[in-house]
């Protein structure tokens, strides 16, 4: 078995989000919902642009961790749906902001996402959250 | 992408338990026998009444894997893990595996995504990080060796 683990570029999602909606403390912590109202993914593979009516909903731990709960609809710049979700953990006080990604389709051409693993690399840039997410091999 | 070693965990599997044809594919049910996990910063034995391998063979030849153990720290600490994972590769592989062959582990694709959730302050730097899981089929049971994503 190889040591390390291997990747390759899957795409870079970036999220077009509306106002936060502050739900506040329930038992898990405090809850944040940020809807997705938008936004595009690109890579060699498969690009196109992120679907409204998806959403982030993002729970606060005190400590500046944060576990992250995403859905959207991905739509291929070919007319493919995908569904993708992720979990993932972000900690402010580490830098450290990670996901999980994974993906649901029923079109042939990109099945291929339905038998992978995948890790994103996230950001929140001023426009909006960016997450770099590539394929474990 | 960077990761650094976690862990390696030795899993030996009791008794599976084939539930069948259910609507999404087939379920089978793999509790664990016990086993023992090594690494730098963390060792001990996996908790064997409450872990288990919950698996659907879906249609499209894909073994989805739900895995929840327990795993307990030389120290003492109780360590709760999950992990979502995928196993496919070609057919004569497969069937390599499901004959209890050891099988070279390049040959298929054997991932999973392991998640900590722990109480005990030594280890709560595992409640923070996603790591990434190669697997490796045994006779006896799987071998993952689990790399921290950096």
């Amino acid at each position: 078995m190889s040591d390390g683990i291997e990747s390759r570029p899957l795409m870079v999602l970036r999220l077009a989000t509306a106002a936060t909606q502050e739900i506040g403390p329930t038992s898990q912590g405090t809850l944040m919902i940020f809807p997705v109202i938008g936004g595009s993914f690109d890579g060699e593979r498969l690009r196109g642009t992120v679907l409204s009516g998806g959403g982030d909903w993002v729970t606060a731990h005190g400590n500046g961790s944060f576990t992250l709960d995403l859905r959207v609809t991905l739509e291929t710049d070919d007319g493919a749906l995908i569904h993708m979700t992720f979990t993932g953990v972000r900690d402010d006080a580490n830098h450290y902001f990670r996901t999980v990604p994974r993906f649901e389709t029923a079109a042939p051409k990109y099945a291929f996402l339905n038998r992978l693993l995948a890790v994103g690399i996230g950001e929140i840039r001023p426009e909006g959250p960016v997450h770099v997410i590539e394929e474990i091999l | 992408m960077n990761t650094r070693l976690l862990m390696t965990l030795h899993v030996k599997v009791g008794t599976l338990l084939n539930i069948g044809p259910v609507p999404h594919g087939i379920r089978r049910t793999a509790p664990l026998a016990g086993g023992t996990f090594e690494g730098p910063r963390l060792r001990g034995t996996i908790v064997p009444d409450s872990s288990a391998d919950w698996q659907l063979l879906r249609s499209d030849g894909v073994l989805e894997m739900d895995l929840r153990f327990t795993l307990r720290t030389d120290d003492g600490a109780l360590i709760s893990m999950s992990a979502f994972g995928l196993r496919h590769g070609p057919p004569e592989v497969i069937a390599a595996i499901g004959r209890g062959e050891t099988v070279d582990p390049a040959s298929y694709y054997f991932r999973t995504m392991p998640r900590f959730e722990t109480a005990h302050p030594a280890y709560s730097f595992l409640n923070r990080l996603i790591a990434v899981a190669s697997g490796d089929r045994r006779p006896e049971g799987p071998i993952y060796t689990i790399h921290e994503v950096l």
